[in-house]
């Protein structure tokens, strides 16, 4: 009964999405925020009931679900994700013309994959998450019907990722050719002589494929700009945060068990390392041409999953949790400031459009800065100290020269983001903008929220720190 | 007493910019007020720091210490003899930069008291850090008051050369901090302890090799924030630019933080490499004084003129931090004041020719000592007091910086000594250029004399100047025990090499009861303290 129990947090949401699905289909309410309401009152509820399994390390399905602290942590970074994009859409989606009840479902089903993910050490389990978690996304790229980039974006999405998912499988069943189980932690048990063998290491190159292009690893990041721009403003929030997350948490978990079989695999250390110095310098640079704002996020979410694959490289479970939660906080508070920048079936994310933003809104602005500071890692703010804590651990570990590679790249997208600063306040001749509404509360609230966010983190993230300690030492990641 | 004084000190600004979050932009006379009554506040408060200050005592004072976030990182702030000057220079000059600002700034009046403010905490921060994690967040957070400081209010060019300021500081910065983390990780592993005390740092001696790099690291951040021929470039832009009060800051204390860099860690860190390399810092520092006198000699423009003099003097003053002796040390550390106060003096009477002209550029004055005698008699002082005369602050410094060098290197001393005559000759001819001859152009007829509120904020700088020029113990003595203290640490362990085989191949500790003239004792216990105190390598 109490490990039946343990599946709450997770059943609570999806029950929640059948449920809006059923709302909209039979309800009479023709207000949305009714599916909006029942979505955040889950999602808030699942925190609740993901926090009350802290410390009582429970497995359901023999094995295959695992209510860890590290699952608990990550479950509630999902859960926070999903309330602050559900905050952001619901003026978003009045505006933009996809006003329906399914959305919100989708996003539940999606959240609902990605807790999955992060629950699980059985690497089939984890592929029906991220099944659950791309069908959801693909539609959710796509929401907005009438807009062709949209379509695009979800074609593009679909097609990709339906490839990246065949490399998965096909990785899999390499694996389970090589021995008889797909859990993690059966996976420790294997022979060292056979880690070099062709057999796995093409197993685990072709999972870190499809891994890798759910969180955009470079070269498998050809999606992302296309479908961070063409996707819904508050959807790519969500996909910057949601799945990179959970892929990060998958990867590290799968790097974690085969290093601890052995702790210099040379050959898995030498493709992590080109993949990561791949990602931070092809994102950050390319990052440098771009005009659109939204694009130049996508892009900068590419270079961040370099720097997260540094934490994969030095296995410091704890820099990259630290990170992904900073990273919560400073990219969806950016994406809310692009949220609000708006207005009737119309968003203005070029640079241009920012010019004099610091005039005509201040608050806005400010905001702003605070968000693409912390992303470019200045600190008093959560960005500093999650580079600090990733950079330090792999120095600690000898890889100094991929860090001096690291604080290059990250020397490049200073110039990038303060670039957005000096359209904001120091250009003065403004663009012709129809008039745009006042931030509406709920966007507001986002703000805020992550501003505080981005400020507790990066000044008192003391207790945080040990949680997190906490958790992965329980979850035997060190 | 028990208050928490540097704290007061060193965030009483940024409470002052937090307030000023909540003033309505259009009270631009209330934001004004506030930063001025918050800093000369902060200036009072350094007064009292002043007075507590015991200058027998050599290490750190005043101490606050407070766990933060642990593994080594804490809230750990003092003063010291090197320190100390340094802090009231910043606390005294950032009324008067505000004052400087007072009518000339006039858009967006709270923004800018905001980011003065909050620079004011970053510079004070940096220079009572004595946590290398602390000292490394103000040495970064200050970047961003100063970026939109000369970005917003900045000249023509301005935002050319604020992201050119933030790129120049950022490169160093940061391989500055993987040197950090190095070194961190050094210590670790040589004592299975977490630490970024200064304190504890210094006890490491590490392989000549490590150093070498490490020393590299340090340096090129802070060669570049002195600026150090040939990292000066972003110097001259950055002060062209900026706002009047962002120059007169930038000079006087910015420039001071890359000095303060080399004293209290590069130096003491590295000691071997600092042998090393001192002869190429040295001819790069003579280099910087030459080449920086001769492009002041031929620049057009005021400001210009007085931003190459700043390598100039500031090549001097590294010259003579790394002669390594008392007279040195002291006289850089002094002279660094000096030169706060004579450039930033000269960057505000630069400012207020500006703002009655618009124009920067020598031709474009002429004769303007007889429209405006109080501004030329104040001209004059600055002016003297930047090229050394004698009974002026200027003079004190430059003897005894050429003093120090003159023991270690007499051919270094000769070149460097025409630091002096470069600037008598680029400054004389601007102030001949700008203060005499005829009336050229028919606007200066039109240039009123200073009032009342230049007068005030010239005056303390003036003062200040023949204060240390005539009576310079007073400040010299605050410093003695540091400077010896700082000297004797350096000598005693740039004699020491690693012999015993140390916990790991690169790393040796010299502990706390080490008598150093045995060599280098190791810290047996370092594999007991790691299992102790339960921390695991991960």
């Amino acid at each position: 009964m109490n490990q039946l129990a343990s599946l709450a947090p997770l059943l609570l949401v999806l029950l929640a999405s059948l449920l809006i699905l059923l709302l909209e289909a039979f309800g009479r309410w023709s207000q949305r925020i009714w599916h909006a309401t029942v979505a955040i009152t889950a999602l808030i509820g699942s925190i609740f009931l993901a926090l009350n399994w802290w410390e009582k390390t429970a497995t359901y399905f023999s094995g295959a679900y695992i209510m860890d602290n590290v699952a608990i942590i990550f479950m509630v970074l999902f859960s926070l994700a999903g309330i602050l994009v559900i905050l952001l859409s619901f003026p978003y989606m009045v505006d933009h013309g996809f006003n329906r009840g399914e959305f919100f479902s989708l996003l539940l089903l999606a959240i609902t994959g990605l807790m999955i993910m992060a629950s699980s050490e059985d690497l089939v389990v984890i592929f029906l998450g991220l099944e659950t978690l791309s069908v959801a996304s693909y539609v959710l790229a796509g929401m907005k019907k009438h807009d062709e980039k949209s379509s695009e974006a979800a074609i593009k999405y679909f097609l990709l990722g339906s490839l990246a998912s065949a490399f998965i499988v096909l990785g899999l069943a390499f694996f389970s050719a090589q021995n008889q189980s797909l859990n993690l932690q059966e996976l420790t048990s294997l022979a060292t002589d056979k880690l070099e063998s062709p057999l796995f290491l093409a197993g685990l190159c072709l999972l870190l494929v499809g891994f890798g292009f759910k969180v955009a690893l470079v070269p498998f990041h050809m999606w992302t700009p296309d479908v961070y721009q063409g996707a819904p403003t508050p959807i790519t929030a969500f996909f910057s945060v949601g799945p990179k997350a959970a892929g990060f948490l998958v990867l590290f978990r799968l790097f974690y068990s085969i290093m601890k079989i052995e702790a210099d695999v040379s050959s898995i250390q030498t493709i992590l390392w080109i993949l990561s110095v791949l990602t931070m310098v092809v994102g950050n640079l390319i990052a440098l041409r771009q005009k659109n704002v939204k694009r130049l996020l996508a892009y900068s979410s590419i270079a961040h999953a370099g720097y997260l694959a540094i934490a994969l490289l030095s296995r410091d479970g704890q820099g990259l949790t630290f990170y992904l939660l900073a990273y919560l906080f400073m990219n969806v508070g950016a994406f809310a400031v692009l949220v609000a920048l708006s207005a009737k079936g119309q968003e203005f994310h070029e640079l241009e459009d920012f010019n004099g933003l610091g005039e005509r809104r201040p608050w806005l602005a400010a905001a702003m800065s605070v968000f693409l500071l912390s992303l470019a890692g200045f600190p008093p703010t959560a960005g500093f100290l999650a580079k600090f804590y990733i950079f330090s651990t792999a120095v600690k570990q000898g890889f100094t020269s991929l860090i001096i590679i690291a604080v290059l790249a990250s020397l490049v997208s200073v110039y990038y983001y303060l670039r957005v600063i000096v359209h904001m306040y120091m250009i003065k001749e403004a663009p012709a903008l129809p008039a745009m509404k006042a931030e509406p509360p709920l966007l507001l609230i986002v703000i805020f929220f992550c501003l505080y966010g981005v400020f507790q983190l990066g000044l008192f993230p003391a207790r945080l720190i040990s949680l997190i300690r906490q958790a992965l030492t329980t979850s035997s990641l060190p | 007493m028990n208050l928490p004084i540097i704290s007061l000190i060193t965030f009483l600004p940024l409470a002052g910019a937090v307030i000023l979050i909540f003033i309505p932009g259009e009270r631009k006379e209330w934001s004004r007020l506030i930063a001025l009554l918050v800093s000369v506040v902060t200036f009072g408060l350094s007064l009292v720091l002043l007075v507590n200050f015991d200058a027998s005592q050599a290490e750190p004072q005043l101490v606050e210490k407070a766990a933060w976030l642990g593994y080594g990182i804490n809230y750990h702030v003092g003063v010291d003899g090197l320190s100390l000057l340094l802090i009231l220079l910043t606390t005294f000059l950032f009324p008067i930069a505000i004052l400087s600002g007072w009518r000339y700034i006039d858009q967006r009046v709270k923004e800018y008291h905001l980011f003065l403010l909050f620079l004011e905490t970053g510079i004070i921060g940096v220079f009572v850090a004595l946590n290398l994690f602390l000292f490394y967040v103000f040495w970064e957070v200050m970047l961003i008051p100063m970026y939109f400081l000369i970005g917003l209010w900045g000249g023509p060019r301005r935002i050319y050369a604020t992201i050119k300021f933030v790129l120049f500081t950022m490169l160093g910065s940061l391989l500055m901090l993987v040197a950090i983390f190095v070194l961190y990780s050094f210590y670790y592993r040589a004592t299975g302890i977490y630490s970024f005390e200064f304190a504890d740092l210094t006890k490491m001696i590490l392989l000549p090799k490590v150093q070498t790099w490490l020393f590299l690291a340090f340096a090129l951040a802070f060669a570049i924030k002195v600026p150090m021929f040939p990292f000066h470039t972003w110097l001259p832009d950055a002060h062209v630019e900026a706002p009047t009060a962002g120059s007169v800051i930038l000079a006087a204390v910015l420039l001071k933080m890359g000095v303060y860099g080399f004293l209290r860690l590069a130096m003491p860190l590295f000691p071997q490499a600092l042998a090393k390399f001192t002869p190429w810092l040295m001819v790069l520092s003579l280099i910087g004084i030459i080449y920086g006198g001769l492009m002041a000699l031929i620049q057009k423009d005021v400001k210009s003129l007085v931003a190459y003099s700043s390598v100039s003097h500031m090549g001097l003053i590294m010259l003579a931090l790394f002669s390594l002796n008392p007279e040195a040390i002291e006289g850089s550390i002094i002279q660094m004041v000096n030169h706060g106060l004579s450039t930033g003096a000269l960057f505000l009477i630069v400012g207020i020719l500006y703002e009655r002209a618009h124009t920067r550029l020598i031709k474009d004055y002429g004769g303007v000592s007889r429209q405006m005698p109080v501004l030329s008699a104040f001209f004059l002082v600055c002016m003297l007091s930047s090229l050394g005369l004698p009974g002026l602050n200027g003079f004190v410094g430059e003897i005894l910086c050429l003093f120090g060098v003159f023991q270690v290197n007499k051919v270094m001393a000769y070149f460097a000594v025409s630091t002096v005559i470069l600037a008598a000759g680029y400054l004389l001819w601007m102030y001949q250029r700008v203060m005499h001859g005829p009336i050229v152009h028919d606007y200066v007829r039109s240039f009123r004399d200073l009032n009342k509120r230049e007068i005030i904020y010239l005056a303390p700088v003036v003062l200040m100047m023949f204060w240390i020029g005539l009576y310079p113990n007073f400040f010299l003595r605050k410093m003695d025990t540091s400077v010896n203290l700082f000297l004797k640490k350096i000598q005693e362990r740039q004699k020491y090499f690693v012999f015993h085989a140390p916990p790991h191949p690169l790393v040796s500790v010299v502990s706390e009861s080490a008598d150093l003239s045995d060599g280098l004792i190791l810290n047996n216990q370092s594999e007991e303290n790691a299992n102790n105190k339960g921390i695991k390598k991960p």
